[in-house]
C-alpha cells in the first residue's frame, strides 16, 4: 500500500514559492512599519525567497522528477524566521539571510554533486567516525559560550557547532548500518526471546551510549535527547520490536536520574521545569517570560512588531516559538507547527516510497531528526518537558543549524530524485508531465 | 529485502500524536491560561507598553509647559521644564502627581485612544493636557510660601476652575527623578515636601469654619447679622467649656461683629441652636468633607460623629472650627467659593482641555455640580459680613485699594505645636472672580502669616485673570 500526501507538480511548486514570498514580504512590511523603519527594507527578505525560486530552477538540471512540497514549506518557514528575527534584532536577521543563502548553495551542491543518494551508503562508518571525532575535538578544544563548550573554530572569524553537523552524520551512519545489517538482524530475531538480535544491535547501542556520555559531559542535554530519540526510532525501525526502545528509554531515565543527583545544572533544569514560580525573577524567569508571551498572544496575536521579545532571554534561538506565539497568536504557532508536520510527514512518506533500503532509512532518519527537534524545543517552550538548548529548524538564529537543515533538505530531495520510482508512482509521473 | 514501510508508518503516527499534543498544550497556554498569565505580577507587558507611547505635554492655562516628554535610552520619559514651583502638580515619577491622574489622556488610553492617528504619527502618541492653573500666580504663591510649610489654593468661584494649587516646602522634580540620593533626601525630609498640603494636608480649620456655621444659621432663619449674642470670655455651652480669644469677653455683640471680631462663644452658641441634625444636613449639602477631584491623590475631610458620645459638646466646638474637625485647604476654598457663587457648590476641576497632537480639542473640563447648599440671599448676606471682616475686623491685612474683598481669618489650635494660620477670601464681592485660601502651618495668627500671602495672590489673579 503506497499512498502519498499531496504531491504538487512543478508549476504548483513555483506558485507555492511565490505565495511564500508574498507572505514573507507582507510580514516584513508589517514589522518595518511597527518598528518605524523604511518599509522598503522589507524587500530584503526577498533575497531568501528569490534564492528558493532560483534553487528550485537549478534543481531542474538533469530533468529528473523530485519532491515538490519540501522546498515551499522550507521557504515559508525561512520567511517567517526572517520576519521574527528582524523583529527581534535586524542585524541578526541580516546575517541569517546570508546563512540561508549559504545553506541554499550547500543544498544545491549536495543535490547536484551526489549523483545517486545510494552512493553515500558505503560512507556510513566514515560519517559516524567524523561525527564522533568532531564532538571529541569540541570537547577538548572547543570554545565556551553560555556555559557549554559547544563551539569549534577561531574566535571572530569562523565558529560552528559540530553537534548540528553530527545529527546529519549520525542519520547517515544509522541508515547505512541498518540498511546493511537489517536483514541479518531480522533473520536472527527469535520470537519471544528477549533481546534477540543483540549481536548486531548491541554495537549500535554502545555507539549511542558513547555519544550520550559526550553530550552529558558537554552539558548539551538537547543533543542527548535528540540522539537518544533517533536511536530509539532506528532500533524500532530495524527490529519492529519495542524491546530496544524500552531498553534505551529505561537506560535514559536511569541516566537522567543519575545526572539529576550528579550535576547541578541538570537538577536546576528539572526544578525550573517542575515549578518555575519558585524563582520567577531568577531561574524561572526565561520559561515564565515565554509563557507570558504565549498568553499575551492569545488566538490571533498582538500583531507583528507589537510584542515584547526583549523580555524573553534567548528569544532569537531557543525561545523563538514564544515570540511567534505573542505576535502571531495561536493561529501563527499552529501554522508553523503544521509546516513542520508537512516536512516531517513528507520525509516519512519518502521513506515509505523509496525503492532502496538505505534511501528509505535515510529519509526516515532525517524526518525523525526534524520531528524530534521541533517537538523537543516546542515542548520545552510550552513547559511540557524541561527546556533544553536546541534550535527550531529554519527559524532559530544560528549559522550551523541553518546550513545543516538545508543539507538535510538536499538529502531528502536527492532521495526523492533517486530512490522513488516514478514508474510505480503516478503522482511523480504526473509531476513530470506538467 | 525487508520492507520498512509498516514500521515507518507507525513512527509517523507516533510523531503526529506528538504534534497533536503540542497543539493542545499551545491552546492551553494561549487560550485557557491566557487571562491568568496576563494578570501575573511578574508580567511586565503593561508597564512596558506605556513606555512605547509618546506621551503628551501638560501646560498651564497661560501656556507654560510643566511636563514635557523626552526620549531617553529608547524610552519616553518626562522632563520638568517649570521646576519646583509646579512639583506637586507634575510629581517626579510615573505614579506621582498628575502623571498618574492624567495618564489616560497623556498616554492616549481609553476614550482618548486613536489607532489611526497613531499610525499616521509614526507611533502611539498621547494628548496634550492644558490645566486651568495660572502659572504666574502659582509661582508667586510658591515664592511667598518659601521657607514655610503651607498651602495656597485659588479657585474661580463661577466656573470651579482651579487657578493655584501650591504646597510648601517643595522640591526639584528633575533632581528627584534622576538621582536616588535626592529621592532618599525627599523621602526622609522631616518637613515632608512630598506631601501635597493643598489636597492631602488635613488641618483643623479654626475660625475660617465660622463661615459654615454662619451660613447654616442664616439659611435656617435662626439668626440675622443683627442677632445679639453674649460673650463672657469663658462660658459653658452644651456642657463643655468654651474659651474666647479675648479672655475678658466681647460682652454683647451682633453676629456680624462676632464674625469680624472672631468670637468663639457666639458661634458655639449658634451651633448649639442649629442642632445636630441640621448641622449634618448642611455638611452634606456643602459636600464639606468630599475629597478633591483634580487628578491628584487627595484626602477626605474629618468631622466628629455628632450622633455619638457627647455629640452636642463636640458640635459646639466644631461650630468655631475646633474639636475633631479636619479639612484640607482645598475643601476650605471650595466652601468659600460656594459662598462667593451665591450658595451654589462646585467641585473644582483642573483640566481645562485635552488637545490631540493634530490640535483638535478632545475634551473640555468642567466643574462637578454639587447643587445649591444655601439660598442666594444667605450667601449674599454672609458675603457682606465677610466684607466687614476685611474692612474693620481681623482680615484688614487683605484689603486691596479699589477692590471689595470678603474674607475670614483663622488661627487653628493645634495640639502638636503653634496654631496654624488660615486666611480664606474672595473678590470682588459684587462679582466674585477669584477665591484664595492660604494655610501656614504653625503660622500662629492667620491675619499675620496667611493674610499677606492671600492678598498678593488675590491681587495677582485679579490682574492676570482679567487680561
Amino acid at each position: 500500500m503506497r499512498r502519498t500526501i499531496i504531491s504538487p507538480g512543478r508549476r504548483s511548486e513555483l506558485s507555492l514559492l511565490i505565495f511564500s514570498t508574498f507572505v514573507s514580504v507582507l510580514g516584513m512590511a508589517l514589522v518595518c512599519v511597527a518598528m518605524q523603519q523604511m518599509p522598503l527594507r522589507a524587500l530584503r527578505v526577498t533575497a531568501v525567497s528569490a534564492g528558493f525560486i532560483l534553487t528550485a530552477m537549478l534543481l531542474q538540471v538533469g530533468g529528473k522528477s523530485r519532491d515538490r512540497l519540501l522546498l515551499p514549506c522550507a521557504s515559508l518557514l525561512c520567511g517567517i524566521g526572517i520576519v521574527v528575527l528582524w523583529r527581534i534584532n535586524p542585524d541578526l536577521a541580516s546575517r541569517q539571510i546570508l546563512w540561508m543563502l549559504l545553506g541554499l548553495s550547500a543544498m544545491v551542491g549536495i543535490y547536484l554533486l551526489v549523483d545517486d543518494v545510494r552512493d553515500l551508503a558505503p560512507y556510513k562508518y566514515t560519517a559516524g567516525a567524523v561525527a564522533l571525532g568532531l564532538l571529541i575535538i569540541t570537547m577538548v578544544a572547543g570554545r565556551e559560550s553560555h556555559g557549554a563548550r559547544l563551539w569549534l573554530g577561531v574566535d571572530g572569524y569562523f565558529m560552528f557547532q559540530p553537534v548540528e553537523l553530527a545529527k546529519i552524520l549520525m542519520a547517515l551512519f544509522l541508515a547505512g548500518y541498518v540498511a546493511e545489517k537489517g536483514d541479518i538482524i531480522r533473520a536472527s530475531m527469535r520470537p519471544g526471546v528477549f533481546l534477540s538480535g543483540f549481536k548486531h544491535m548491541g554495537p549500535l547501542l554502545l555507539v549511542v551510549l558513547f555519544f550520550l556520555g559526550v553530550f552529558v559531559a558537554q552539558r548539551d542535554l538537547g543533543a542527548a535527547v535528540l540522539f537518544l530519540g533517533l536511536f530509539v526510532a532506528v532500533s524500532y525501525l530495524a527490529t519492529g520490536r519495542k524491546t530496544y526502545a524500552l531498553l534505551s528509554l529505561i537506560l535514559f531515565a536511569g541516566g537522567m536520574v543519575g545526572a539529576y543527583y550528579l550535576f547541578g545544572h541538570v537538577r536546576q533544569r528539572f526544578d525550573i521545569w517542575i515549578n518555575p514560580w519558585a524563582d520567577p525573577t531568577g531561574n524561572g524567569y526565561q520559561i515564565l517570560q515565554g509563557l507570558f508571551a504565549l498568553g499575551s498572544g492569545g488566538l490571533t496575536g498582538v500583531g507583528l512588531g507589537h510584542g515584547f521579545p526583549g523580555t524573553i532571554p534567548a528569544a532569537e534561538t531557543d525561545m523563538v516559538y514564544a515570540v511567534i506565539g505573542e505576535e502571531m497568536g495561536l493561529a501563527g504557532t499552529l501554522a508553523v507547527l503544521l509546516l513542520y508536520v508537512l516536512v516531517v510527514a513528507r520525509s516519512f512518506d519518502l521513506g515509505m516510497r523509496a525503492r532502496n533500503q538505505f534511501a528509505s532509512l535515510l529519509a526516515t532518519c532525517l524526518g525523525v531528526v526534524f520531528a524530534l527537534q521541533t517537538l523537543v524545543i516546542t515542548g520545552g517552550v510550552l513547559r511540557l518537558i524541561p527546556l533544553t538548548g536546541i534550535t527550531m529548524p529554519f527559524i532559530s538564529y544560528g549559522g550551523t543549524s541553518i546550513v545543516v537543515n538545508f543539507i538535510a533538505l538536499g538529502l531528502l530531495l536527492a532521495v526523492s530524485r533517486d530512490a522513488v520510482s516514478e514508474e510505480t508512482d503516478p503522482k511523480l509521473r504526473d509531476g513530470r508531465t506538467d | 529485502m525487508t520492507d520498512y514501510s509498516p514500521n515507518i508508518r507507525k513512527l509517523l503516527a507516533i510523531s503526529l500524536w506528538g504534534f497533536v499534543l503540542i497543539a493542545l498544550v499551545l491552546g492551553y497556554w494561549q487560550i485557557v491560561m491566557a487571562p491568568a498569565l496576563n494578570a501575573s505580577k511578574y508580567n511586565q507587558r503593561q508597564s512596558l507598553a506605556l513606555q512605547r507611547i509618546r506621551p503628551g505635554r501638560v501646560l498651564t492655562k497661560d501656556g507654560v509647559v510643566i511636563l514635557a516628554p523626552q526620549r531617553q535610552d529608547g524610552q519616553w520619559k518626562f522632563t520638568y521644564p517649570a521646576g519646583s514651583d509646579f512639583a506637586h502638580l507634575t510629581g517626579y515619577a510615573p505614579r506621582t502627581g498628575l502623571q498618574y491622574g492624567l495618564r489616560e489622556p497623556l498616554y492616549g488610553m481609553g476614550q482618548y485612544a486613536d489607532a489611526w492617528r497613531d499610525l499616521l504619527a509614526g507611533g502611539p502618541t498621547g494628548n496634550d493636557v492644558i490645566l486651568t492653573i495660572n502659572s504666574t500666580a502659582q509661582k508667586l504663591a510658591e515664592e511667598e510660601l518659601d521657607g514655610r510649610r503651607g498651602a495656597v489654593v485659588a479657585l474661580n468661584p463661577r466656573t470651579g476652575a482651579t487657578l493655584v494649587l501650591a504646597s510648601a516646602p517643595t522640591y526639584d522634580p528633575a533632581e528627584v527623578s534622576s538621582s536616588q540620593e535626592e529621592l532618599d533626601l525627599l523621602r526622609f525630609d522631616p518637613n515632608v515636601p512630598e506631601l501635597d498640603r493643598a489636597v492631602q494636608g488635613l488641618y483643623p480649620p479654626g475660625s475660617v469654619f465660622k463661615i459654615f456655621t454662619a451660613a447654616v444659621g442664616l439659611d435656617l432663619g435662626l439668626v440675622t447679622p443683627e442677632t445679639e449674642f453674649r460673650c463672657a470670655g469663658t462660658e459653658r455651652v452644651a456642657h463643655t467649656r468654651v474659651k474666647c480669644r479675648i479672655l475678658s469677653g466681647h460682652g454683647t455683640l451682633t453676629l456680624d461683629k462676632a464674625l469680624w471680631a472672631s468670637c468663639n462663644i457666639a458661634f458655639a452658641k449658634l451651633g448649639d441652636k442649629i442642632g445636630i441634625d441640621n448641622f449634618i444636613e448642611y455638611m452634606k449639602k456643602f459636600h464639606l468633607l468630599d475629597e478633591a477631584n483634580v487628578g491628584l491623590p487627595s484626602k477626605k475631610g474629618r468631622m466628629y460623629d455628632f450622633r455619638g458620645f457627647k455629640g452636642d459638646a463636640q458640635l459646639a466646638l466644631a461650630s468655631f472650627g475646633q474639636g475633631a474637625t479636619m479639612l484640607t485647604p482645598l475643601q476650605v476654598a471650595r466652601l468659600t467659593a460656594a459662598i462667593a457663587n451665591k450658595g451654589h457648590v462646585l467641585q473644582p476641576y483642573i483640566i481645562s482641555q485635552v488637545t490631540t497632537p493634530d490640535k483638535r480639542v478632545r475634551m473640555k473640563g468642567q466643574a462637578g455640580d454639587f447643587g445649591q447648599a444655601v439660598k442666594p440671599e444667605t450667601a449674599h448676606t454672609l458675603a457682606g459680613m465677610m466684607q466687614d471682616v476685611v474692612e474693620k475686623g481681623t482680615g484688614r491685612v487683605a484689603a486691596i485699594r479699589g477692590v471689595s474683598v470678603a474674607g475670614k481669618t483663622g488661627s487653628a489650635e493645634n495640639p502638636q505645636g503653634p496654631a496654624h494660620g488660615w486666611f480664606t477670601c474672595f473678590a470682588p464681592v459684587e462679582n466674585p472672580q477669584v477665591v484664595v485660601t492660604v494655610l501656614v502651618e504653625g503660622g500662629e495668627s492667620g491675619s499675620e502669616s496667611a493674610g499677606p500671602i492671600a492678598r498678593k495672590v488675590l491681587e495677582e489673579l485679579l490682574e492676570t485673570q482679567n487680561r
